[in-house]
């Protein structure tokens, strides 16, 4: 039987209704426990394996081993090249990398700020002489 | 365009770039007053060469350059080709892993679907019908994204399983979602076979019938809506389906209408289904470890993608990259339908028959040959083949002859 208007009743149902639309960025609703944002490296439990820089579909991680002994690692994350895949974090049998699902707001206008650094101030100073296009990043 | 009696009639050539296609694909339609007498398409417009890209990187670099192949149905690339390389390295993934891939595919086929029938409810002018389906995907697109951890490149997939479990948290909001679609689902299922308007679009237009459909090799839902009985769940199970059979859902007609209910009805098996398997999922790893250089081989693998069959060729020569990948998506299949049932029927109608099959032009657009410029001397009248080492020779001529 053929009708007229079947999708009447939702559009008056409607004008009756708030917008499904997020009121973003006044309004921010929950994020997922498992979205996948910026990552965190943890140097301390860190090998120097290097199987997160091999496995990394984006070329978005950089390690510098200074001292495997001494763990002396430093990170270059560059997470405008990342994907947000989770590959280096089910690569790293330490779990040194996790992602985090607050920092995923990774609009900027400065190229630079791209880059984050991780590890210990003075590791990443030599690290950085000898790689000197990463000077203008930003360290954490 | 060959020069016929029919190509001197008005031809209306769309794309590549047209306000009315979301990707470049050209169409020349020859027309008589309204009514199409004769077309032909061109494709190849976004061949991006992820094959070659492929060859270039690792084992587990590919299972993300691959997922990238389609953005609406990434998931299935990544579960066709972690099989492909865990089958030619002997290794199957855990029963859990394997029902958790096959919950992620049927809620991708979901969201496919809804997608799909609110941008042909688009092509037909129907945009309410549009706005509220496209209203209602947001709700599996949550899921996805709670489940997941991303709304559209899932990366659900590792080399040797998956990486996330659904917990029973989760299993609650997946389900509290498809009760909640499956409502709609009804409602919209009802709208496709009453909306007198809507009818008016759909039924009668571009019939296909089973033996045209065979010939002209239509895939998916497309050749289903024409009662060919082609669904790899049911035909060659793979992964959980093997222990969660599907029912294939077939029609008789084959015009647009059929291809409406094809799809709808599919996405209640979907529902089911995934009920099913949260209800019954198999304890156990999530994943095993896969080694690094994958033994020499060639594999084949086919899956059902929500627009029909994806082939995966792999070759493997035991080192940790691969030597050749070949891609099939299901669009390129269902392409000569569109030109085929084109014909006969009038201009504004073809938008809808080309909506009806799912297409998704940069997942097909992959093979590129170059002919040398000898004017056809090949036996066969043609020029012949360009090589790869040819044609590079070739660019490295043309660039230093700047």
């Amino acid at each position: 039987m053929k009708r007229f208007f079947t999708m009447l009743p939702d559009i008056t149902r409607s004008l009756f209704r708030r917008p499904v639309t997020e009121n973003y960025p006044a309004v921010q609703s929950e994020t997922p426990e498992r979205l996948r944002g910026a990552l965190k490296w943890d140097p301390s439990t860190c090998t120097g394996c290097g199987l997160c820089v091999m496995d990394c579909p984006a070329e978005a991680l950089e390690l510098t081993v200074l001292d495997r002994k001494a763990k002396r690692f430093v990170m270059v994350y560059h997470v405008d090249r990342c994907t947000f895949c989770g590959q280096c974090v089910m690569s790293c049998k330490q779990g040194s990398i996790v992602m985090n699902n607050q920092s995923w707001e990774l609009a900027a206008l400065d190229r630079n700020s791209f880059a984050t650094i991780f590890g210990a101030p003075e590791d990443v100073k030599e690290a950085l002489a000898n790689k000197p296009e990463d000077g203008a990043a930003k360290s954490e | 365009m060959p020069d016929t009696a029919a190509s001197k009639r008005f031809t209306v050539p769309i794309g590549p770039q047209h306000p009315a296609l979301k990707e470049p694909g050209h169409f020349e339609f020859t027309v008589d007053g309204e009514i199409v007498t004769n077309a032909y398409v061109r494709l190849g417009y976004a061949h991006r060469g992820i094959e070659k890209a492929a060859e270039s990187r690792n084992w587990v670099q590919n299972l993300y350059l691959l997922e990238r192949v389609c953005g609406i149905c990434s998931h299935i690339h990544g579960f066709a080709y972690s099989l492909a390389v865990e089958r030619l390295a002997n290794i199957e993934a855990p029963p859990r892993a394997q029902a958790i891939r096959v919950i992620v595919a049927e809620l991708e086929r979901i969201h496919s679907h809804l997608l799909w029938m609110g941008v042909s409810a688009h092509e037909a002018g129907f945009d309410t019908l549009f706005m509220y389906s496209w209203r209602d995907r947001e709700t599996i697109m949550d899921v996805l994204e709670g489940l997941t951890g991303n709304r559209v490149n899932y990366s659900a997939n590792v080399l040797g399983g998956v990486k996330f479990d659904v917990t029973p948290t989760q299993a609650d909001i997946i389900r509290k979602g498809l009760t909640f679609l499956e409502e709609r689902t009804k409602h919209y299922l009802d709208v496709i076979m009453h909306d007198t308007m809507f009818l008016q679009r759909t039924r009668g237009i571009g019939v296909m019938t089973r033996s045209q459909a065979e010939v002209m090799g239509a895939l998916g839902p497309t050749a289903r809506a024409s009662n060919v009985q082609r669904d790899l769940r049911v035909e060659a199970p793979y992964a959980a389906y093997k222990d969660f059979p599907v029912q294939m859902v077939l029609d008789t007609r084959g015009d647009l209408e059929a291809r409406f209910e094809v799809r709808i009805n599919e996405l209640f098996e979907s529902y089911r289904l995934i009920n099913q398997i949260l209800d019954n999922l198999p304890e156990g790893e999530l994943n095993v470890r896969v080694p690094r250089r994958i033994p020499a081989g060639e594999m084949i693998v086919r899956l059902e993608a929500p627009r029909g069959e994806v082939f995966y060729f792999i070759k493997s020569n035991g080192t940790d990259k691969l030597e050749r990948l070949k891609v099939r998506t299901p669009t390129i299949c269902n392409m000569t339908s569109v030109v085929r049932l084109s014909v006969g029927h009038q201009l504004a109608d073809v938008p809808m028959i080309l909506a009806g099959i799912d297409p998704c032009f940069s997942c097909n657009d992959r093979t590129v040959q170059i002919r040398q410029a000898d004017g056809g001397a090949q036996p066969n009248g043609l020029s012949s083949l360009m090589s790869w080492e040819e044609l590079r020779q070739y660019a490295i001529r043309k660039y230093e002859a700047r």
